[in-house]
């Protein structure tokens, strides 16, 4: 969990990103695919609808080219003064009749072709139950069965139209079909014949058939709502008013198609009323089944994935290339201070990291010059500060000296009184009149000479201070006032129990540097004292110089560097040693 | 050096990505270019099968069509199928005429049967129409008076099918109350067969026979007893002075002037007529046995005797009427159908056999009628020997050119002879028929 956590946070722009990403390029494919299959799918109805209304359109021509076909037959036959004549006239014997028979044919084989085209069947009945059928195969009725059908009874109350019905009963021997019947009748009202043509289901599928197929049906639906002719065979004969009340609504609907629910399932519904037969035209579409096959869902869905894992992919990629570089930038920043600002950053990843690194090691160099020059500055007013001290000799230490000397001379103490302002003399000429920053060994020495007697002159001589430089040293350069410092220390603070002892200076070369060595058998000091080089003092006297043994080591440090400087070592009622450790200088600097 | 490093992987990734997408695009085009390509192949291919699918055209279904549906079963190939289509005789002639005609060959069955009487019109009207059968069967083993109708310049057209021997069958119980056995029925002419009608019109109130005014088939079988046609063996029209034609209308005049006969104007109502028990004879081709036989409560009631002859000398108690031969046109499937009718028509012995007992179709494929099956006494005629006899008036029937417009000339002689019932001379009738006749097929 622990771990989660701590992953979650150290790629936490990654996963915003990523996630935002991811969330975005689903959505937007989501929703164009979505909307592209429902355009489609909504555009191709539209079309197919379109197209199914003319269609619609073609089969009720080619229905009234067929009524036409049917009209234009019957008037035929009820004009048609042979047949007339033939059947009111009586044929008793089988001569009479074979001439009937003959001339009945023969008239009707003509009229015939009109309507043979649609594969449809002629039959004329005389009063007298002779059948005359032009295709007995499609429908095969004898006299008998026929003038006692209900039909005939139909016939006679409209004698003036032609009347369609739907016959699937005994009547047909089963076979579906449209009968359309007329009366042939004088004007006197008296019928002398039957006409009948009849065309079977199949024949009549035959008008629209070739404009179906999976999922695009038509019916056709008599005004009761029975289907008398479908391309799905399993409907023909079944009854179905919610059909046909779907269909009278349509009559008055100025829509090109509707979406009903029929049969259990949503159709397309588009329908035409056929007044010349009196049945309704209705096509069905399944939209789904037929949708189908124009829009591949699973196609557009499979490619949508494909594209949207390659864009996640890629996101991935190049989002976990870029955060990885800001977050590497963001790890080197924060560690920037353990390497205290020195490290640069690493220049990688994209421009903009890159661009960031680079600016923000430019600014870290900035920052170290800058910081460098800072330190220069300090350093150089350091030195400046040390350097006018080192000029100045401190006036309680002339004044002291002077009052000294005037002791001196009250004593008549001459010959000392003489040495003494001949070593503060040397001493205010070397200090006042040297300008120079580095003096020799040989120089120090005198002026070391000159403090140690104006010191003993002043304050007895119980102190001795013994001399032992190394002849080669003589000529080598040292600061001013390194030594001094600690001799005058030596004098006053080593000696406070102890009344006498004495002071040794050895200055020699050790290891190519220049080795001064103040040792005292004084009081010593407790290690406390002695820190960082210097001896701590409370007291507020009055130095020889503004340099005192504190800021020695400072100074030599300052000026030489670390491997120089200056070393303390003391041990209590024994003695304080001090090493001043200097580089060898044979010129002036 | 970095940086276009960099600078490249990008380039590439990203023409990576769009070679991935386009690929998955094209990809799926291509696949579903090949999917549809694969279904139109499946479909041609399904096509193709269903052109496998034949269509045969014939008429009658106790008969034809039975035959044709017993040769299928006997057809041992299971890629083979075929849809057998009723259809009118006439029916058949008139759209074979206007498909042939057209010469697009549209809608055309694979499998189409003529009659013999006809097939020449066909043959020598349209002779690229047809597939030359020859090479699926042995023309030797068929009646040899079948191959003349059914070839053409020596080529073989037609498998022949049925003979068209013809047979006077009778209802026993009409004729005995008439007084009459079956002795009296054998080996008369037509003159002593009107008589024979008269009485029974008398005793029974029934009608000798049914006619169709407008198919005089009877008058052709009357002609053949006398080896006489419409035309000469060169092909002239001989109406005028054939004094075959003469009787023969003469007896067709005598059966209607004396009200012996009934009318019909369909096949159905043919049909009928002689299994409602309205007529006493049915003088056709053998043919007609399976449809006498469908009225199966009139088993036992019914006998075959030979056909009545002219009363003119040399004329033989056999005639022919309407046997029929099956032809391939000339279309896709030709092979399979040629194939599928050598296979059955063309030399399956047991086939014949089952087609005697079962459908009561007598072949002309002489191997066959040394089966058993020749000698089955026929319980609906009696216990006789139905195809035993017809076979043996087969033999007798005298032999006929028919010519190219047997058909034709009836055409003009059925609406003549309309006048002549009316009271027109024979003679003269025949005179303006021939003339017309003439002119027509000039």
């Amino acid at each position: 969990m622990k771990k989660l956590i701590r992953f979650v946070q150290a790629n936490n722009l990654f996963i915003k990103f990523f996630l935002v990403m991811v969330i975005s390029i689903i959505a937007v494919s989501l929703f164009i695919t979505y909307s592209s299959i429902r355009m489609s799918s909504n555009l191709f109805i539209d079309t197919f609808s379109i197209t199914n209304s003319k269609v619609m359109d073609q089969i009720t021509q080619r229905f009234n080219s067929f009524t036409d076909s049917i009209v234009s037959a019957s008037l035929e036959v009820d004009t048609n003064g042979t047949i007339k004549q033939l059947l009111l006239e009586d044929h008793d014997n089988a001569v009479d009749k074979s001439t009937f028979y003959f001339y009945m044919t023969d008239e009707m084989d003509r009229i015939y072709s009109e309507v043979d085209p649609d594969d449809t069947n002629m039959v004329i009945m005389s009063n007298s139950n002779d059948i005359f059928n032009m295709n007995y195969i499609k429908w095969q009725i004898n006299g008998h069965t026929l003038m006692n059908d209900p039909m005939i009874e139909r016939v006679e109350n409209s004698p003036n139209e032609i009347v369609y019905q739907y016959e699937d009963s005994e009547l047909t021997n089963g076979v579906p079909m449209i009968i359309a019947s007329k009366a042939l009748k004088l004007k006197t009202g008296y019928i002398y014949g039957y006409l009948f043509f009849s065309l079977t289901e199949p024949d009549l599928k035959e008008f629209y058939e070739s404009y179906t197929g999976v999922g695009n049906n038509v019916l056709l639906v008599t005004p009761t709502g029975k289907i008398i002719s479908s391309n799905q065979d399993e409907r023909i004969g079944e009854t179905s008013p919610q059909l046909l009340s779907y269909a009278e609504d349509f009559e008055n609907l100025d829509a090109e198609y509707q979406q009903v629910n029929v049969f259990d399932q949503d159709y397309i519904f588009l329908s035409e009323y056929i007044p010349s037969l009196d049945i309704y035209l209705i096509n069905l579409i399944d939209q789904e089944t037929v949708a189908e096959n124009v829009t591949d869902t699973n196609e557009i869905i499979l490619i949508s994935i494909a594209i949207v894992s390659l864009s996640v992919l890629v996101a991935f990629l190049i989002l976990r290339r870029m955060t990885n570089s800001i977050s590497n930038l963001v790890h080197q920043i924060s560690d920037m201070a353990r390497y205290q600002f020195n490290k640069p950053l690493k220049v990688t990843g994209g421009y903009e990291t890159r661009k960031i690194a680079n600016a923000f090691n430019y600014m870290l160099n900035e920052l170290q010059d800058y910081v460098q020059i800072l330190m220069k500055t300090q350093e150089k007013q350091r030195k400046a500060e040390l350097e006018a001290l080192q000029h100045q000799i401190s006036p309680h230490f002339i004044y002291n000296t002077l009052a000294s000397i005037k002791f001196m001379i009250k004593q008549e103490k001459k010959e000392t009184a003489s040495d003494t302002i001949d070593s503060f003399i040397s001493l205010l000429q070397s200090s006042i009149s040297n300008a120079d920053e580095t003096i020799t060994v040989e120089q120090e020495l005198e002026n070391l000479k000159s403090y140690v007697q104006i010191n003993q002159a002043r304050y007895g001589e119980r102190i001795k201070v013994n001399y032992l430089v190394s002849p080669d040293c003589l000529d080598l350069y040292l600061p001013k006032l390194v030594i001094q410092p600690f001799i005058e220390n030596a004098f006053f603070h080593a000696f406070t129990k102890k009344k006498s002892g004495y002071i040794q200076i050895l200055i020699a070369q050790k290891e190519e540097k220049l080795v001064c060595e103040i040792i005292d058998n004084g009081d010593g000091m407790i290690s406390e004292r002695i820190a960082n080089n210097t001896i701590k003092s409370k007291e507020k006297r009055q130095l020889f110089s503004g340099i005192g043994v504190k800021n020695v080591h400072e100074r030599i440090q300052l000026r030489y560097g670390k491997n120089y400087g200056v070393e303390i070592t003391s041990e209590l009622s024994k003695g304080t040693r001090v090493i001043i450790k200097l580089p060898v200088n044979d010129e002036q600097t | 050096m970095k940086k276009t490093l960099s600078k490249k992987l990008w380039l590439l990734m990203l023409a990576l990505f769009t070679a991935l997408v386009l690929t998955a695009c094209s990809g799926d085009d291509e696949g579903s270019d090949n999917a549809e390509g694969n279904d139109d192949a499946e479909g041609s291919e399904a096509s193709e099968g269903e052109g496998a699918e034949l269509t045969a055209w014939a008429w009658d279904v106790n008969f034809n069509i039975a035959a044709l549906n017993l040769a299928l079963e006997h057809y041992d190939n299971e890629e083979f199928n075929l849809e057998i289509i009723e259809n009118a005789q006439d029916d058949i002639v008139q759209r074979l005429n206007t498909g042939l005609s057209s010469g697009t060959m549209k809608g055309m069955p694979n499998i189409v049967l003529i009659e013999d009487q006809r097939a020449q019109s066909f043959l020598q009207s349209y002779p690229d129409a047809f597939y030359a059968i020859g090479d699926y069967f042995n023309t030797e083993d068929f009646a040899d008076y079948k191959i003349a109708p059914t070839s053409l310049d020596g080529a073989q057209y037609g498998l022949p099918f049925d003979t068209g021997v013809t047979g006077l069958f009778y209802r026993t119980d009409y004729l005995e109350e008439a007084g009459y056995s079956h002795e009296d029925l054998v080996d008369i002419t037509w003159t002593e067969y009107i008589e024979i009608a008269t009485d029974v019109k008398e005793k029974t109130g029934k009608a000798m026979l049914s006619l169709d005014p407008n198919d005089l088939g009877i008058l052709r079988v009357m002609m053949q007893t006398t080896g006489a046609w419409y035309t000469t063996e060169d092909g002239s029209i001989q109406l005028e002075d054939n004094e075959a034609l003469k009787m023969a209308l003469e007896n067709y005049k005598a059966l209607l002037n004396n009200d012996l006969a009934n009318l019909h104007s369909d096949w159905s109502q043919f049909l009928a007529s002689f299994n409602s028990g309205d007529t006493a004879s049915v003088p056709v081709g053998n043919w007609i046995a399976p449809s006498v036989e469908a009225e199966e409560s009139q088993s036992g009631l019914w006998r075959v005797a030979p056909t009545p002859r002219l009363d003119m000398e040399g004329a033989a108690n056999a005639s022919n009427q309407g046997g029929s031969s099956f032809y391939v046109l000339n279309i896709d499937g030709k092979e399979a159908a040629a194939e599928f009718l050598g296979e059955t028509f063309g030399s399956n012995v047991e086939f014949y056999q089952d087609l005697v007992t079962e459908v009561g179709a007598i072949g002309t494929y002489k191997p066959a009628s040394e089966g058993d099956a020749y000698q089955f006494e026929n319980e609906f005629f009696n216990g006789q020997q139905v195809v035993y006899d017809f076979s043996q008036w087969m033999e007798d029937i005298p032999q006929v050119d028919y010519g190219m417009n047997t058909y034709g000339i009836e055409d003009i002689l059925s609406a003549e002879i309309q006048q002549y019932l009316d009271g027109k001379d024979l003679d003269e009738m025949l005179t303006d028929a021939q003339a017309q006749a003439e002119n027509q097929f000039k």
